[in-house]
């Protein structure tokens, strides 16, 4: 395909503004799928349907006759919309040229569609805005476009209006892809260069690298070479995505497909490195991107201590797939040997536990989320400490930073003071607040991350009857009065329970915490106690009473098949306790500390 | 064909009322139901596989077998006496109910060869019997006692329970007390278990049930033991007490892991096919349902496939609705087969169920099966015992029986 005929898109948005629809509705037009009534055809994973988003960038190749009488080759890459992954958004970004803004005509402007529209524009993408859902009732057009315009700050008079549901307008969006997003630069005659944007592991091919060819060309039998490290490999195949792999003779400078080379670990196909060929090779890389910079911290161990090495294996491959996952081993005394892992958020340490659960069939204990912390102590060293556990005794530290945020908070004017309630409950500092619209507002907060970690958004949500909208970027260290609040169980301290915590707010946290694992925890054989302390002080206690008996009074010949049934049950749901000095504790009581926020 | 003297069963599902913790495979009915079902158990009985095999124990249980007339159950036990010759000195019991029994049916019931009775006492307080939905008052727990003893039991027990709604300690060792003056060879004492699908369950649900606290169902339960051991009996199963010599020898059975045949609807039966393989098998439940098998097909036919098929719900419903009710919902044509589920049961299953049902008695199981590190472990915690080559639970193993089979098995 001659390079002036290829648009290279991306389509960003709030979540829930229709993406993944809408994508459905272009490949639908175009005629790549036919006859297929499933729906979010980009979203591959089971998890990304069974939850309605987007977690994986992912891309396709769809054709196009315009109105010109022109085939065009329109490469579309779908992005994820949740604010805990952004990262992948920023990398679906420089695989493109232009980038389709979606805006909600019902909801209107959010503060992610800000703060992915300014990524977009910082990157030099022609933005194309489309207002969607204008066939709700509550649709306002001319608002959504008086948003774009002073909040994006770029002209919305010609948006393209569609309806991803209904099909409406998609032709329209077609037309303006082709008209309004550059073909790619690039020179085919130059050597190859082809920037890694992402990859995933293909247990027959090894890593399949994700790739947007700037200059250059490149076809099976290549010698190809990755530019950080050096290594040669034999690529195997070439192709586009429609959404499946589909392979082609030869990737030209413009295109975006991927590439299989038997690269066989993780570090082969580095997301961010350049691929250029042995034989004529590139005399700089591509840039690279900003290296995503994981925010919550926690331990994730086997419940069966003899799954850590498949635990490792698969973190590695997941890593693969994930490249703003971090991992380093680290041993509990509660739980043996596992590792300490960093995410982007919440979310994304929800969704990294679900798919290593499910994609390698593992049995997972997670322990509390923690930010990483700066340790001052009094002997004048400085140390980072993500792990509660690892946290030296009051008596070391002379005092602890800990990170901040800067928080974009978007709402109806009406919620203005319930959201400043919100964010001064959570330790808020006020900074300014901005009226896009009439009765639209944007207030700007410096928060410690660590109070929104756990339950803000969803606050903030049910609070504002779901039309707040919120964005952050990572901000300065501040200094808070921070305190370790230690779990123990009959007087033995269970390191992966342990907290830090501001020391305004321990008291309440431990009593919760406390209160929650005696639900949890199932009653035992003896007395079990439950205090949480900081240091060697008892803040909060309780007692669980010993079981008294655990006998079925009859069984008969009848009865024989069902009993067995509930031993072997019983027997089963032993294995998946950890056994901590003499109490056994479920895998729940380790999400306690999740569900004790307030 | 296996000549091994074996436990019989026979299951007469009708009742006069439905009580609020049963969940038995029992139907308040009345009327030609009755008869036909009972001549479907008898076709089934006459037309056994196992026709000829000795019976060492034969056990009418319900339901309510003295639901049936004497004609009806003497008539079905002359079946069974004819399919399965009782071995010299068999034991013949029949479950009754204190308020469905008078003299001249326990005299023919004697008569047909019944050596045993276990009578469904339940409580000696009137409040615990309303509450519980009993048809019998307490006086006619002693008038049926006494009608035994005239028509020549020698072998009776009594069923009791505790931990009713509302029950207090006091309550219940008094019950303790006016069942042992009516001097009964044998004891069953069963802590009241909230079975789901009856009406204490869904009570219990709604917070309606008074039920005592685990720490007095405890105490209520060692109070029972003690009082038993002072009067002479011995406990040779959890819930169960006898004179010498006077255990339940159908129910030992059962807690010896041994095969057993059952006849009627709903009945279980477990019976080797194969050497190491048992066919463990539950008959139709519903009544109209069994007799309808029956008349297809008397003789069962011994599928090879696990699990036959969920047809009893499905065809018959709790109230009888129309036989031909969810038939067209993938069930096969015709009538469903007895058999409405079957199990195999293998060695390592039969090795779990000898495990679980052997350490609810006193004969406890062979510490040959049991793996030696969690057997010392027990031992250490004061819930199994070593008796030469027995592993036996403690008293207060008892206590904690599911525990310890969860370790075991």
């Amino acid at each position: 395909m001659n390079r002036s005929n290829i648009r290279n898109f991306c389509i960003i948005a709030h979540i829930d503004h229709g993406k993944s629809t809408l994508a459905d509705r272009l490949i639908e037009k175009t005629g790549m799928i036919r006859g297929t009534a499933q729906e979010q055809m980009l979203d591959s994973m089971d998890l990304e349907r069974e939850r309605g988003i987007t977690i994986k960038m992912a891309a396709i190749r769809l054709t196009y006759r315009a109105n010109d009488g022109q085939d065009y080759e329109l490469n579309l890459i779908d992005t994820p919309g949740h604010v805990d992954f952004t990262y992948e958004v920023s990398r679906a970004l420089a695989a493109c040229e232009g980038a389709l803004l979606i805006v909600d005509a019902s909801q209107g402007v959010e503060a992610q569609t800000i703060a992915n529209a300014s990524m977009a524009m910082n990157q030099n993408l022609e933005i194309v805005p489309v207002i969607n859902k204008i066939d709700l009732p509550h649709a306002d057009v001319d608002r959504a476009k008086e948003e774009i315009e002073s909040s994006v700050v770029i002209p919305a008079d010609d948006a393209v209006l569609t309806s991803a549901k209904s099909g409406l307008g998609i032709e329209d969006l077609l037309e303006a892809i082709v008209q309004k997003v550059p073909a790619p630069a690039g020179d085919v005659n130059k050597p190859l260069r082809a920037l890694i944007y992402d990859s995933h592991f293909d247990p027959y091919q090894g890593a399949v690298a994700y790739v947007r060819v700037y200059d250059g060309s490149i076809k099976p039998g290549d010698k190809m070479m990755m530019m950080s490290t050096g290594n040669v490999f034999d690529v195997d195949s070439v192709g586009f995505f429609s959404p499946k792999l589909e392979r082609s003779d030869i990737l030209e400078a413009g295109e975006v497909g991927f590439v299989t080379a038997a690269m066989k670990t993780i570090g082969d196909a580095g997301v961010g490195d350049t691929i250029t060929l042995r034989d004529n090779p590139a005399e700089a890389p591509l840039p690279g991107y900003r290296e995503a910079k994981p925010m919550v911290f926690c331990g994730l161990y086997p419940t069966d201590g003899d799954q850590y090495e498949d635990l490792r294996d698969a973190i590695e491959k997941l890593k693969l797939n994930d490249a703003a996952l971090t991992y380093t081993p680290e041993t509990s005394a509660a739980l043996g040997f596992g590792f300490r892992c960093g995410f982007l958020g919440l979310l994304h340490m929800d969704i990294a536990r679900e798919r290593l659960e499910r994609e390698f069939g593992l049995d997972l204990i997670l322990t509390a989320p923690s930010v990483d912390y700066v340790v001052h102590r009094t002997n004048g060293e400085v140390e980072h400490i993500s792990n509660p556990s690892e946290m030296p005794s009051p008596t070391e530290i002379a005092h602890i930073e800990e990170p901040s945020i800067s928080a974009t908070i978007m709402c109806p004017t009406e919620y203005v003071g319930t959201v400043m309630t919100l964010c001064q409950e959570r330790r808020g500092i006020y900074i300014k607040s901005e009226y896009p619209s009439q009765n639209r507002v944007m207030i700007y907060y410096t928060l410690p991350l660590a109070e929104v970690l756990l339950d803000f958004f969803d606050k903030l949500k049910s609070s504002t009857r779901g039309y707040a909208s919120f964005d952050y970027d990572l901000g300065d260290l501040i200094r808070s009065d921070l305190v370790k609040v230690d779990i123990m169980l009959n007087g033995d301290i269970v390191d992966a329970l342990s907290f830090i915590v501001n020391r305004q707010f321990s008291y309440p946290r431990a009593r919760a915490m406390v209160d929650q694992l005696r639900k949890v925890v199932p009653r035992q054989q003896y007395e079990v106690r439950i205090q949480a302390s900081i240091g060697a002080k008892i803040i909060a206690a309780d007692t669980i009473k010993p079981y008294r008996k655990n006998v079925i009074a009859k069984c008969y010949g009848g009865d024989v098949t069902r009993k067995r049934k509930l031993l072997e049950k019983q027997k089963e749901g032993k294995k998946r306790m950890k056994q901590i000095g003499t109490v056994e504790l479920p895998q729940e009581a380790f999400l306690s500390v999740l569900k004790v926020a307030e | 064909m296996n000549q091994t003297p074996t436990a019989v069963y026979i299951h007469t599902p009708f009742c006069p009322s439905k009580c609020g913790y049963c969940d038995f495979n029992s139907f308040a009915m009345e009327g030609e139901i009755i008869d036909a079902t009972v001549a479907a158990m008898r076709t089934e009985i006459l037309s056994s596989r196992w026709r000829g095999r000795p019976a060492k124990a034969i056990f009418f249980g319900g339901g309510t077998p003295t639901f049936l007339s004497s004609a009806q159950l003497c008539g079905l036990l002359e079946c069974v006496m004819e399919v399965h010759p009782p071995i010299p000195g068999a034991e013949i019991t029949s479950e009754a109910n204190p308020g469905t029994v008078d003299w001249p049916k326990f005299r023919d019931m004697k008569a047909a060869g019944f050596n045993r009775l276990s009578l469904g006492a339940q409580s000696f307080l009137p409040e615990d019997l309303v509450r519980l939905g009993r048809v019998h008052g307490p006086s006619e727990i002693g008038r049926a006692v006494g009608e035994a003893r005239k028509a020549g039991f020698d072998n009776l027990n009594l069923d009791l329970m505790f931990a009713l709604p509302g029950q207090s300690e006091i309550a219940w060792r008094k019950n303790l007390r006016l069942a042992l003056e009516l001097n009964p060879e044998h004891l069953s004492l069963y802590c009241l278990t909230i079975e789901p699908n009856t009406r204490y369950y869904r009570l219990n649900l709604r917070g309606m049930l008074d039920l005592p606290d685990d720490e007095v169902q405890v105490a209520m339960y060692d109070d029972a033991v003690a009082a038993m051991t002072v009067a002479g009996f011995e406990q040779y199963e959890i819930s169960n007490f006898a004179r010498p010599h006077k255990e339940c020898q159908h129910n030992l059975c059962y807690w010896r892991a041994e095969e057993y045949l059952a006849y009627g609807p709903g009945a279980v039966g477990c019976v080797e096919i194969e050497p190491g393989r048992r066919l463990r098998y539950t008959n139709m439940k519903h009544p109209r349902g069994y007799c309808e098998a029956i008349a297809a097909s008397p003789t069962p036919v011994l599928l090879q496939k696990e699990v036959i098929g969920r047809t009893t719900e499905g065809i018959f419903d709790a109230r009888g609705r129309s036989p031909d009710f969810g038939r067209d919902e993938g069930v096969a044509s015709g009538p469903a087969p007895l058999h409405c589920e079957t199990e195999w049961v293998d060695s390592v299953t039969l090795r779990t169920e000898t495990i679980m049902l052997g350490l609810r008695t006193k004969e406890g199981v062979a510490a040959s099966i049991l793996p030696e590190i969690a057997i010392s472990q027990l031992v250490a915690k004061g819930w199994l015992e070593l008796h030469g080559e027995r592993a036996i639970l403690t008293p207060r193993g008892f206590h904690f029986h599911n525990e310890v089979c969860a370790e075991l098995i």
